[in-house]
């Protein structure tokens, strides 16, 4: 009895082992994939017989798309936008996701039902008039309009997201605060923003991955290499130029490098907040 | 400051704590989306400036005579349901295998997740390579494995570019459903599986009885997330085919942006957005009400 229970957990392991195993390859593997033919010379790309394995490495490809594409002018362009990006919806959100979770008002739950509704809003309905209304007031190819144009999917995102972290951070300590004669002000600042912080990071983190990957907003908003961004660029480059296999692959390495490393870093959090909402809900 | 710290006292504190976001939704959600709708009834093609009065329902009533319309329609209904299905069910599979915590599994659950978090333009192409009728390594292991006789192209051929182009959403999409469902599963009482077994539940029943019941609102959530990102986001579409070959990969939000981007007939496109955001607004609706009902009756 006790043998065979036994016997069956370790064949579910198994499974489940055998299972994440195959999952992880199906989501690595492609990028692993990638990475290899970043490294390999372009007559080893387009040979016969596939190289599973590159015979010969070589990091001409980085070279070649840093150097003969304005790429490095692209990643600077996507840098600024991303942080515009941030930067309004921290300034803005911050202080929405805040209110949502510590006062009762009048309006409260319609308001925030309407800030759960513009995610619905597709984006080519959007882009249209953006486009036209930033074309009005000069804001087309421009990174500050770029940024704008992403608030408008990414800041109710980032409130939801944020005031799930303010409604798990305990409200005892900003009542003490309170009692001490302390103002709402103070005790927000003080007290909330802290107990919040690794929630508005992981928010933040969010969004700014979001605004980096973009690329329908871009498209259309862009149109010179003052303001074009990464995905877009690259985008561009295949159509024009032919780009070679193993340049576009080190374009795309590069590109998701910023991506890998912000995940890594605050991944438990930032899964924390995603799924919040949606267990609640 | 102190100005400051006085009016945070005052009842209007909330208001105006709201009111910088306020201003920006208004500012870039509110008043374009009430310009798009407007410009759906006029015409407006930035090629010939001339044009721009009213048409009222010309470009709606154009749709149900536009047949790449109609195919689109179908297109977004065929693939959206397609790749929600193969996304539920893989994360349904990576959330289960993720709960049991075994040793190793924060790895595997990182590694699992990345793909959600990569860009359409990488994942576009990666997958391009791929499946690269000449160079793809996809090909080349069919191939060896004696699945295909020859490489094929897959995006080219309008028998398989829907299918191929669904695989990729899917790879894109999934972790999406993991990450929600082992939210979901971490929420269920170890007790009742305990006490199921003890009661002689196998694995399907416990899966039947305990796990999907328990999950109902977690999918029900992720679901009509995710119809709303597939219909609204034609980028990966826009990347892999741009709607070909022919129309067998066109879809609603695709053929509204090329009606926009390439033809800049921005009536009619608005008018393509508007009809689909009304159609996904009544799935939405229908949605929730179905699956209030379906919960409150196990509720009873």
């Amino acid at each position: 009895m006790i043998e065979s229970k036994r016997r069956r957990r370790v064949i579910a392991n198994i499974a489940t082992y055998f299972v994440l195993a195959t999952l992880s390859t199906f989501c690595i593997g492609p990028m692993i994939w990638m990475f290899l033919t970043s490294l390999k010379y372009e007559a080893d790309i387009v040979t016969q017989t596939m190289q599973y394995i590159p015979r010969r490495v070589t990091l001409d490809n980085y070279v070649a798309i840093w150097t003969q594409s304005g790429f490095p002018r692209l990643i600077a362009n996507s840098l600024v936008v991303t942080f515009l990006t941030v930067t309004i919806c921290v300034a803005t959100g911050t202080l929405a996701a805040y209110t949502f979770s510590r006062f009762a008002f009048r309006g409260r739950t319609k308001l925030m039902l309407g800030y759960l509704v513009m995610r619905m809003f597709p984006a080519v309905m959007m882009i249209i008039p953006l486009y036209v209304v930033m074309r009005g007031v000069g804001l087309v190819d421009s990174r500050f309009g770029l940024a704008l144009a992403y608030t408008s999917f990414l800041l109710p995102l980032f409130v939801w997201m944020l005031k799930g972290f303010f409604d798990s951070a305990p409200k005892e300590l900003e009542s003490a605060a309170r009692i001490d004669g302390s103002t709402r002000l103070g005790a927000m600042v003080r007290i909330v923003m802290p107990l919040a912080r690794n929630g508005l990071v992981a928010s933040s983190v969010f969004i700014a991955i979001a605004a980096w990957n973009e690329f329908l907003f871009a498209l259309m908003l862009t149109t010179g290499q003052g303001s074009r961004t990464w995905p877009v660029g690259l985008q561009l480059m295949v159509g024009e130029f032919q780009l070679p296999w193993g340049v576009l692959a080190a374009g795309g390495i590069l590109s998701i490098l910023p991506v890998i490393a912000l995940f890594a870093i605050v991944q438990r959090t930032m899964v924390q907040g995603l799924t919040a909402g949606a267990i609640k809900g | 400051m102190r100005a400051l710290g006085e009016l945070s006292e005052t009842r209007y504190w909330m208001y105006l704590l709201l009111l910088p976001s306020l201003v920006m939704i208004l500012l870039v959600i509110a008043y374009p989306t009430l310009y798009g709708m407007a410009i759906s009834f006029r015409e407006m093609r930035l090629t010939r400036p001339g044009l721009g009065g009213w048409v009222g329902f010309k470009h709606y009533a154009g749709m149900w005579s536009d047949p790449v319309f109609w195919i689109a329609l179908k297109n977004t209904v065929v693939w959206v349901t397609a790749a929600v299905v193969l996304e539920l069910a893989l994360g349904l599979l990576a959330a289960t295998a993720l709960n049991r915590d075994l040793p190793g599994t924060k790895i595997f659950a990182v590694l699992i997740l990345l793909p959600y978090f990569l860009p359409n333009v990488v994942a576009g192409h990666m997958w391009a390579l791929l499946l690269d009728p000449r160079l793809g390594v996809i090909n080349d292991l069919l191939v060896r494995m004696g699945v295909l006789q020859t490489y094929k192209a897959w995006f080219a051929d309008p028998n398989t570019a829907l299918a191929a182009t669904i695989l990729v959403e899917a790879w894109h999409g999934f972790p999406f459903f993991a990450l929600l469902l082992l939210a979901g599963l971490k929420s269920i009482p170890e007790d009742l599986y305990k006490a199921a077994a003890v009661d002689g539940a196998g694995v399907s029943a416990q899966l039947r009885l305990i796990t999907l019941p328990m999950l109902k609102t977690v999918i029900a959530a992720a679901v009509i997330l995710r119809v709303i990102g597939l219909v609204n986001s034609p980028d990966l579409l826009l990347i892999l085919t741009g709607g070909g070959p022919g129309d067998a990969t066109q879809v609603l939000s695709l053929y509204a942006f090329q009606t926009a981007y390439k033809e800049f007939n921005f009536g009619y496109a608005s008018a393509l957005s508007v009809v689909m955001f009304v159609i996904l607004m009544i799935f939405a609706a229908a949605y929730i009400r179905l699956s209030r009902i379906s919960k409150g009756e196990g509720d009873d």
